[in-house]
């Protein structure tokens, strides 16, 4: 190995890991056989040991920082202090590898859901995943590929005319779907807008997030409201869309269409769905 | 070798310009930019197709764009990510920047990302090899590499070279570009107990293509790159000076915590003009003994758009 490789090696594993900054020193030092007062530099008042102090701190800010920005509301419901706890430890168990930094939050929903205490009787531990599912998904949501510029992009009107051609409607790229425990977007939502939020009960909910005109729509939903939009996505057809619906709902085809009628506008508006126009019949 | 022989590489000097920030997207949507040109953040859209891109294409159609990135990871000893690459040459098809840059540093290796900008022993073997990097990087971008000279809290022993000396030998080896960052000139001389006008006036001024300026703290004991105060009367000094050196170079205020309100970030940049002209705010650096400051923040990246 090279002297600047080991050099990186060495400096890289006291920075990710954890424990005091004396203890990873020592640590390192040992294992890549080197000793760091003759790898950097001390100043009179400046141990060599404190200026790799000034890296192994500022990684931890920096990232925290980015973890605040992608989780308020998390953050609002566990607190400062323990939500930086699980972003310490999460930092621990999953270092990040990607140059994007919005790669780097991906896995924390299952990292939480696997810390959750063996036989918990309580669904509570659950709230703190799943508001960080609901959170991971807008940002999803946010930067994926979108309709927005496209000849595809349903301008909201006022005619029911898809109403006769239902073959073209689709379930929109940026949908996601999320059943829940805890009906989460309004609480989500308050936190976003700096407004009062009450930690929400128990209680399933089905929550779909998308986006229209660069805008973030979500809310939790009627059951086969939901199973509609799920099956949409699943079939890429409108007929079977209903058949499923109707069959998982234990609802009548017929009162599914008819509620479709009267929903199908909302679902446009929110970006849901879309009026494929390019679709050859 | 490859020394370049025009001034800037023939680079246009595009004026005053500020980062593109997702807190004045909004503000951007909707009035004159004002300034003259943007530099975005590259990985802050390389997989991003939401409201950031949308007011990135809009922000172009009125002014140029550079592109600069935090990720390259031009010094480290893992193998050049060419995936990171192949998106960064696909925006740049997309967004068609007039540079593209990076820093004169490391992120991380072993596959795994600090997201700092790391500093290198000053070596041969480092020069020899960040050489050999940027030559394979501006193969693939087909074009110069624009580097930037980065803050550092720490130097190594093995150190053969200066900074100035290390970025002088790249640029003969490689033909790439300098990113100027005065700010960090100034700050790693106090950390270092350098002259930061001698670093500057020995560099190869053609070379310079871009100087930034931003606004440091003083943590007591070190000052550190936060990005969150106005520029302080030093750092315009050395402003001046390198602008006299090039012959006028493109200049760009970093601003990325505490972010100020559009018009103030066009404010603080238009200082640039008075400082030319010799006129010197009266600013000294931003002091504070707390410990939770952050050096090159990031966090701006991650806003989302809502509701």
């Amino acid at each position: 190995m090279s002297e600047l490789a080991n050099i990186q090696k060495w400096l890289t594993s006291i920075i990710v890991k954890p424990g005091s900054i004396n203890d990873k020193i020592i640590m390192a030092d040992q294992h890549y056989g080197l000793r760091h007062t003759e790898v950097i530099k001390p100043a009179p008042n400046f141990s060599s040991g404190e200026k790799i102090g000034i890296y192994a701190r500022g990684y931890v800010l920096r990232l925290m920082e980015c973890m605040s920005a992608e989780y308020p509301a998390l953050q609002h419901l566990l607190g400062k202090e323990l939500f930086e706890t699980f972003v310490k430890a999460y930092l621990v168990h999953s270092p990040p590898s990607s140059p994007d930094l919005y790669n780097l939050g991906a896995n924390f929903a299952a990292f939480l859901k696997a810390s959750q205490p063996k036989n918990a009787d309580s669904n509570m531990f659950d709230l703190p995943v799943e508001v960080t599912l609901l959170e991971r998904a807008i940002a999803e949501v946010s930067r994926c590929k979108g309709l927005e510029g496209t000849s595809q992009e349903t301008e909201t009107d006022d005619t029911v005319l898809y109403l006769f051609n239902t073959s073209t409607i689709r379930s929109s790229p940026c949908l996601m779907l999320l059943k829940l425990q805890f009906p989460l977007a309004g609480f989500v939502r308050s936190v976003q807008r700096g407004e009062e939020a009450t930690t929400p009960l128990t209680g399933e909910s089905f929550t779909a997030i998308s986006r229209k005109d660069y805008i973030i729509h979500m809310h939790d939903m009627e059951t086969w409201q939901w199973q509609f939009l799920k099956a949409l996505q699943d079939t890429n057809d409108y007929m079977s869309a209903i058949n499923s619906t109707a069959d998982v709902c234990g609802m009548a085809n017929s009162t599914v269409m008819a509620d479709l009628m009267l929903w199908i506008p909302v679902a446009l508006k929110f970006g849901y769905i879309y009026r494929d126009d390019n679709q050859v019949n | 070798m490859n020394t370049p022989d025009s001034k800037r590489l023939g680079l246009p000097n595009l004026g005053l310009g500020v980062g593109l920030r997702s807190k004045h997207f909004v503000h951007l949507m909707q009035n004159d930019p004002v300034v003259d040109w943007f530099e975005i953040i590259s990985e802050n859209y390389m997989n991003n197709f939401g409201y950031a891109r949308h007011v990135l294409a809009h922000v172009a159609g009125l002014r140029p764009i550079v592109m600069h990135g935090v990720s390259m990871s031009i010094g480290s000893t893992d193998s050049l990510n060419l995936d990171y690459l192949r998106q960064l040459k696909e925006l740049a098809d997309e967004v068609k920047p007039v540079w593209i840059s990076d820093h004169l540093c490391w992120t991380g290796v072993a596959h795994l990302n600090t997201h700092d900008l790391l500093p290198l022993p000053l070596t041969l073997e480092s020069l020899h090899h960040v050489a050999e990097r940027v030559n394979r990087v501006q193969d693939i971008l087909q074009r110069p590499l624009i580097l930037e000279n980065p803050s550092t809290y720490m130097e190594f022993e093995a150190s053969s070279l200066h900074e100035w000396e290390f970025m002088t030998e790249l640029v003969a080896k490689t033909g790439c570009g300098l990113l100027l960052d005065v700010n960090n000139v100034f700050v790693s001389g106090h950390n270092h107990n350098f002259d930061p006008e001698f670093y500057i006036r020995n560099i190869p001024h053609k070379a310079v293509v871009q100087i930034h300026i931003a606004g440091p703290t003083d943590c007591d004991q070190y000052y550190l790159d936060t990005h969150d105060q106005p520029v302080p009367t030093p750092v315009w000094h050395l402003y001046r000076l390198a602008q006299e050196l090039t012959g006028g170079v493109s200049t760009l205020l970093e601003w990325d915590a505490n972010i100020p309100e559009y018009p103030d970030l066009v404010a603080e940049v238009n200082k640039a003009r008075e400082v030319l002209l010799g006129n010197f705010p009266d600013v000294p650096v931003y002091r504070t003994r707390l410990a939770d400051q952050v050096s090159n923040p990031v966090d701006h990246q991650m806003q989302t758009t809502h509701e």
